[in-house]
This record gives structure tokens, C-alpha cells and sequence, in this order.
């Protein structure tokens, strides 16, 4: 067995190009699915009682079904009913509706564990609802959600491998393509997992850093 | 939807299930425990071995971890059928979260009970299998769950290996009906199922395993 | 200064010089302590004292940095040579010398996933590999003796704290030890509770066991010590029998104590 690392070497601008869409990926999707999870997420907890069963429906169903069948039922099955999309842009929507669904779960969770006498104190001094919303539940929040967010950041960031299937060109379809036209493999994907692996791990580094840096506010 | 079809799926989704529960329940969770092990043990390349395990099968995505091993296995002269692949790949994966999660569980642990396991005389080999792994596993049998419901959904990737079990399924039957629409949304009703029974069985189990506690 | 022993047996447990720091803070500042062999011998003290991280030193969960302890005249842990210095015995040994130890817990510790049976049991078959069918005969004894066989196939859940702790006592007792710690048996129970333990204490000191007590119930110590031993910043600061301690006139530091201890038995001292 050779392994045939500078050709890969070769292909570094390719490389780096597809590294690019995997990173606009991830943080287009991540963001549209954390600003979207929030809106669920308030909606649900301080919405009509219907609304809160309303979502629950989508959210579980997204949440207990595979991304890969979404990402199939979207692309191939949206034409059927007048929704036709390029692999990009259906890429983009599945994968921030899907993470729509999960970080809306953490910000739910992270609602409910705020205790209840933090509110109450803060209607007594006289705040609006608004002004404690913004002034004591979401810093406090913040905090509590720091690491299920930032593990499910991660999450997000390997799911976009996923969207290879439909060809959307980022990382995983970029260099198995290089491995499959020159019979390098084991090379390639090897390379790929090296690349994931520094991404996540830097991902982490840094979460664990701002919750570092957090941890003074820490109330628990 | 016609029922041959239907049906069709519901037996490719055996084949999941089947995967699942070996991959996820049998060597996911020996090769956890192995690791788990390793991370809690005195020796300190063995507690390194174990975090960079952890690290590798956490920060890699799925996906590229079967195609790895599908494509490793036959250049190291080990010819395997896909499915063997399959299990390996999703086995090895599950292994590194079950292990992180049984880490959490060591933890929670109360000092007191190993202490008075060392009092009455126990082994250290003996305390961790009859006191301190039971508890623990209890301990964290809520995420364990979780993690196989996840890992359950994550067996859809198979399929770009050559296995075919029910997203397979689905994706061939809708190349050959032009009925994607139907037969993935009857896919994922089917993922659904698989998943709230999942879910129900665990909780199923956290209840046998209460031990007297209300 | 320790009254003559009118025997010249061994001691049970003999400690001499024990010191004990984490860290940069002193917990036990050069303690000698004798507990003879079929006594009881009642460790009492304001919190902070070192009592607990003492009794923990001869139980061996912590190792004392400096002296020595010696159980039936063992060496534990580390023996001492001729010039002071200690060498750490092998893990053989200190099993050995470990297995005549047995201890009771502040917080029971009483394994959660297994019956009140199964927690007696345990020790036995792992241990002493008895048979699983024998290990269970022997610990329905134990439970008899403490009151609880009747309720040997329940969880520790279900039962009261003055229960577990019994059930801990039986624990300890099945493996036959000739020596009984006990960690502040009774500081974790409500007060209605504690009397069932402290009988149970009460019928072992009976029975020939030496039994070294940490506690805060006064009462059972000035009644059932053969030694009451006053630990006060880590050394001992009176020790002898319930008159030379309890007596007056008394040390001012067991006063001051003995105030705050008013609705542990220490009324009918005052």
C-alpha cells in the first residue's frame, strides 16, 4: 500500500476552496438555526398553549428522523410539489431546519431552568417583561445553554459531510472525488478525517475558552 | 402508498434494526466500557489512548468514518461484505460517546460506596464491576438511550456503503417508482416508530432499575 | 500521659506520633492513641477537629503522612525503622493487616442496587468465596442480629435511615472483623432514629469486638466508653475514662464543648 499524500498536497486550493463551502455551510445554517430555534423556542414557552402544541409536532418529527431522509425528501421530493431546488440551496434549508429543530430544544431547556424566583424578583423591582427577558433570562441563559450549544455546534459542523450525497460541493464530496479519480482512497479520506477531527477540535477548544470565561457569572 | 411497498421498507428497516442492535447494544457498549476504562485507569498512556479515542470517533464525522473503513478493510487485504464495514464503522463510532457518557456516570459515583467496597475487603477489579459499573450505568441510562436513538438515525448512512436497509430502500424504490415524496416521508414514519419504541424501552428499563426509589 | 495498662496485652490499635496534612494545612498534629483489645473506645471533639480524618488514617482510607498505626500489633501501611524513617509496606501486607478492619459510615453507604441481603451478602461471596447460597444464610444471621431480617429482600430505598445504618453495621460484622470503626454512626439520622443504632452499638460493646467511635452523642460515650479520647486542633487534649474527662474540675476547652452539645446527652453532665 502507497500512500500518495502529495497529491493530495496538490490539490490544496481545491481543498481549501471546499473547506470554505463546509464553513459557510455550517455557519449560515447554524446561525439561521439558533435565531429560528429561539423564535420556536419563545413561542412555545410564552405563546397560546396551541401554538406550543402546534410546534411540538415538526420539531419531534425533525428531531426523530434521520437528516439524510429530510435532505432526500426535500431535494428529490420537493419538484412534486413545486419546490425545486439546487443541491446548494436545499442543502442550506435542511440543514437549518434541522438544526432549527435541535437548538430549539436546548433554548427550551434552557428557559425552564431558570429559577422561577429570579423572574418574581425581577417583577417586584418593577421590570417590564421585556426588560427582564433581555436584563436576567437570556444572560442567565446563556450561561446555563453555553455547553449544550456549543455541543451541538460541533454536531452541526460534522452533519454537513451529509449534504456529499446530494453533491453539494464542500469538504467530504471534494476530496473523495480527488480519491476516486486517482484510486487514492484510503489517502483521501484519511486526509478528510484529519481535517474534520482539527476542525472539531478547535471548535471545542474555543467553546471550552468562552465557557472559561464565562464561568464567574456562573450561578450554580 | 401501496402496502408492497410499504412493506417493502418495513423489512429493510429489520435490517436496522438488526445493525443497530448489534452494533449499538453488543460491541458499541463492550468497546465503551473497554475505553471507559481505559480513561478512569491509573496508567497514564492508557487514559491518553482513551481520550484520543474519544477524540478521533467524536470529531469525525460519521460518514467519513465509514467510507474509511470501507475503503481500509480491502487494502489491508481484509475482504469484507459491506455490512461487516457497516458494523464495524457505526460500533466503533457509538463506542467513543458511550464512553465519554459512562465517564460522566464513574463520576457520579459516590466516593462513599466504593469506600466501604474497600472497607468490607473487595478487589479493585470486583468493586468496579459489581458496585461501581452498575451504578453508573444507571446513572446515565437517560443518555445512553439518547445515544442510541441517535446512532439508530445515524444507520441511514449506511447506505452509501452498500447496505440496504430502510433509507436504501426507500432511495431505490423512489429511483424506480418517481415517488420520493411518499416513500421518504413513509421512511422516516417508520425511523419515527423505531425511535419512540426505543425511547419507551429505555425508559421501560430506568424503571426495572430503580431499585425500590419512587 | 496514659494510665498503665493493668494487662500487658497488645493493643488492638496503637497510634503513635500520627500527623496528617492536605496540603499545607495540619489536620493531625502528633497524635498517640492506645484502644484496648474487647473495649470501646469513644473519639469525641469540636468539628475540625481531625476526628474523622483520624479514624480514616486507621481505617486506612487516608494515609497518614508521618507516625505510625499499629492494629493487633501490625504495622499499617508503613512501618517505622530504627532512625524514624518510614518505609510503605507491600500491598500483600497491608491487605492482611486491613482485614481485620471493619467500618461503619456517617452516610451508610449502603449499595443502592442491591437488597439489604444482597449489601451483606456481598463482601461475603466476593471476599471470603463462599457460595452465593451460603454467603445469604450467614447474612440473614447478621440481619437477625440487628433486628432487620424481616426486611432483607428490600432496597435501601425503602428503608429508613436508622435501618440502612443497621443494615451497614451487619455488613461490617459478616466479615467477622476484629476491630469496628465507626464514623459519626449517628450524625445523619433524626433524632428518633438514633436510638435504635446506638442499641445496636450498645449490645456490641458486649460482645468482646473493639470498637473505636467517633461521635457526637455524649451520652452514649460517657455511658458505654471504656476510654473517651478529647481531640481538640488535632491533638489529644484529655483522654482516660468517662470520670477523668466528664470530671470536674474540667478542662475549660470541654466546657466550652460541652455547652454546645446540651441536647446530646451532655445535660446530665453539667
Amino acid at each position: 500500500m502507497s500512500f500518495d499524500f502529495a497529491l493530495l498536497a496538490s490539490f490544496a486550493p481545491a481543498i481549501a476552496r471546499a473547506a470554505g463551502v463546509t464553513l459557510f455551510l455550517w455557519v449560515v445554517c447554524a446561525g439561521l438555526g439558533l435565531v429560528a430555534g429561539f423564535a420556536i423556542a419563545v413561542a412555545r414557552r410564552y405563546g397560546p398553549r396551541f401554538v406550543d402544541r402546534l410546534l411540538f409536532v415538526p420539531v419531534e418529527i425533525i428531531r426523530g428522523t434521520p437528516f439524510l431522509v429530510q435532505v432526500f425528501l426535500l431535494y428529490y421530493g420537493g419538484p412534486y410539489v413545486g419546490l425545486s431546488l439546487d443541491n446548494m440551496p436545499a442543502g442550506i434549508i435542511a440543514l437549518s431546519i434541522y438544526s432549527a429543530a435541535y437548538y430549539s430544544e436546548i433554548w427550551r431547556a434552557g428557559f425552564a431552568a431558570i429559577p422561577k424566583g429570579h423572574v418574581e424578583a425581577a417583577s417586584c423591582v418593577g421590570m417590564t417583561e421585556t426588560q427582564t427577558l433581555f436584563r436576567i433570562i437570556l444572560p442567565e441563559m446563556t450561561m446555563l445553554v453555553l455547553p449544550a450549544m456549543v455541543n451541538m455546534t460541533i454536531l452541526m459542523l460534522k452533519e454537513t459531510a451529509i449534504l456529499s450525497i446530494i453533491s453539494v460541493p464542500e469538504l467530504t464530496l471534494t476530496v473523495s472525488a480527488i480519491g476516486t479519480q486517482y484510486y487514492a482512497f484510503v489517502e483521501s479520506f484519511t486526509v478528510l478525517a484529519l481535517i474534520y477531527w482539527a476542525l472539531v477540535e478547535a471548535c471545542g477548544a474555543a467553546g471550552r475558552y468562552a465557557e472559561g470565561r464565562l464561568a464567574r457569572y456562573r450561578f450554580a | 402508498m401501496s402496502w408492497e411497498l410499504f412493506w417493502l421498507l418495513v423489512e429493510a428497516a429489520r435490517l436496522t434494526i438488526l445493525l443497530s442492535v448489534v452494533s449499538i447494544g453488543v460491541f458499541g457498549f463492550l468497546i465503551g466500557v473497554l475505553v471507559c476504562a481505559g480513561m478512569l485507569s491509573d496508567n497514564v498512556w492508557a487514559r491518553r489512548a482513551g481520550r484520543l479515542y474519544v477524540s478521533f470517533f467524536r470529531g469525525v464525522p460519521l460518514l467519513v468514518q465509514l467510507l474509511l473503513i470501507y475503503y481500509l478493510l480491502p487494502s489491508i487485504d481484509l475482504d469484507v461484505p459491506p455490512v461487516a464495514a457497516a458494523i464495524a464503522g457505526m460500533s466503533l463510532c457509538t463506542a467513543a460517546y458511550q464512553a465519554e457518557i459512562m465517564r460522566g456516570g464513574f463520576a457520579g459515583v459516590s466516593k462513599g460506596l466504593v469506600e466501604a467496597a474497600d472497607m468490607c475487603g473487595m478487589s479493585r477489579f470486583d468493586t468496579f464491576r459489581r458496585i461501581r459499573l452498575p451504578i453508573a450505568v444507571r446513572l446515565v441510562l437517560p443518555a445512553l438511550t439518547n445515544e442510541a436513538i441517535m446512532m439508530l438515525k445515524s444507520s441511514s448512512l449506511v447506505s452509501v456503503v452498500g447496505v440496504v436497509e430502510l433509507t436504501r430502500m426507500a432511495q431505490d424504490l423512489a429511483a424506480s417508482t418517481y415517488r420520493p415524496l411518499e416513500l421518504y416521508a413513509a421512511a422516516g414514519f417508520i425511523y419515527l416508530v423505531i425511535n419512540v419504541v426505543v425511547a419507551l424501552l429505555g425508559r421501560g428499563l430506568e424503571a426495572r432499575l430503580s431499585w425500590g426509589r419512587t | 500521659m496514659t494510665a498503665p495498662e493493668t494487662a500487658p496485652e497488645i493493643p488492638a490499635v496503637r497510634v503513635s506520633g500520627l500527623t496528617k496534612s492536605f496540603g499545607e494545612t495540619r489536620v493531625l498534629d502528633g497524635i498517640d492513641l492506645v484502644a484496648a483489645r474487647g473495649a470501646v473506645t469513644c473519639i469525641i471533639g469540636p468539628s475540625g477537629s481531625g476526628k474523622s480524618t483520624l479514624l480514616r488514617c486507621i481505617a486506612f482510607l487516608e494515609e497518614a503522612t508521618g507516625g505510625l498505626i499499629e492494629l493487633d500489633g501490625q504495622p499499617l501501611g508503613y512501618a517505622l525503622g530504627p532512625s524514624g524513617e518510614r518505609t510503605r509496606l507491600p500491598a500483600a501486607a497491608i491487605r492482611s493487616v486491613r482485614s481485620q478492619v471493619g467500618m461503619v459510615f456517617q452516610q451508610f453507604n449502603l449499595w443502592p442496587h442491591m437488597t439489604a441481603l444482597g449489601n451483606v451478602a456481598e463482601a461475603l461471596v466476593r471476599v471470603r468465596r463462599l457460595s452465593r447460597k451460603d454467603a445469604e444464610a450467614r447474612a440473614l444471621l447478621q440481619l437477625e442480629a440487628v433486628g432487620l431480617a424481616h426486611r432483607a429482600g428490600h432496597y435501601p430505598a425503602e428503608l429508613s435511615g436508622g435501618q440502612q445504618q443497621r443494615v451497614a453495621i451487619a455488613r461490617a460484622l459478616a466479615l467477622e472483623p476484629r476491630i469496628l470503626l465507626f464514623d459519626e454512626p449517628t450524625a445523619s439520622l433524626d433524632p428518633e432514629l438514633t436510638g435504635d443504632v446506638l442499641n445496636v452499638m450498645r449490645a456490641l460493646a458486649t460482645t468482646g469486638i473493639t470498637m473505636v467511635v467517633v461521635t457526637h452523642e455524649i451520652g452514649f460515650a460517657a455511658s458505654v466508653a471504656a476510654k473517651i479520647v478529647f481531640l481538640d486542633h488535632g491533638t489529644v487534649l484529655v483522654e482516660g475514662p468517662s470520670t477523668k474527662v466528664f470530671g470536674k474540675p474540667r478542662h475549660p476547652r470541654i466546657d466550652q464543648f460541652l455547652e454546645t452539645y446540651l441536647d446530646r446527652g451532655a445535660a446530665t453532665l453539667l
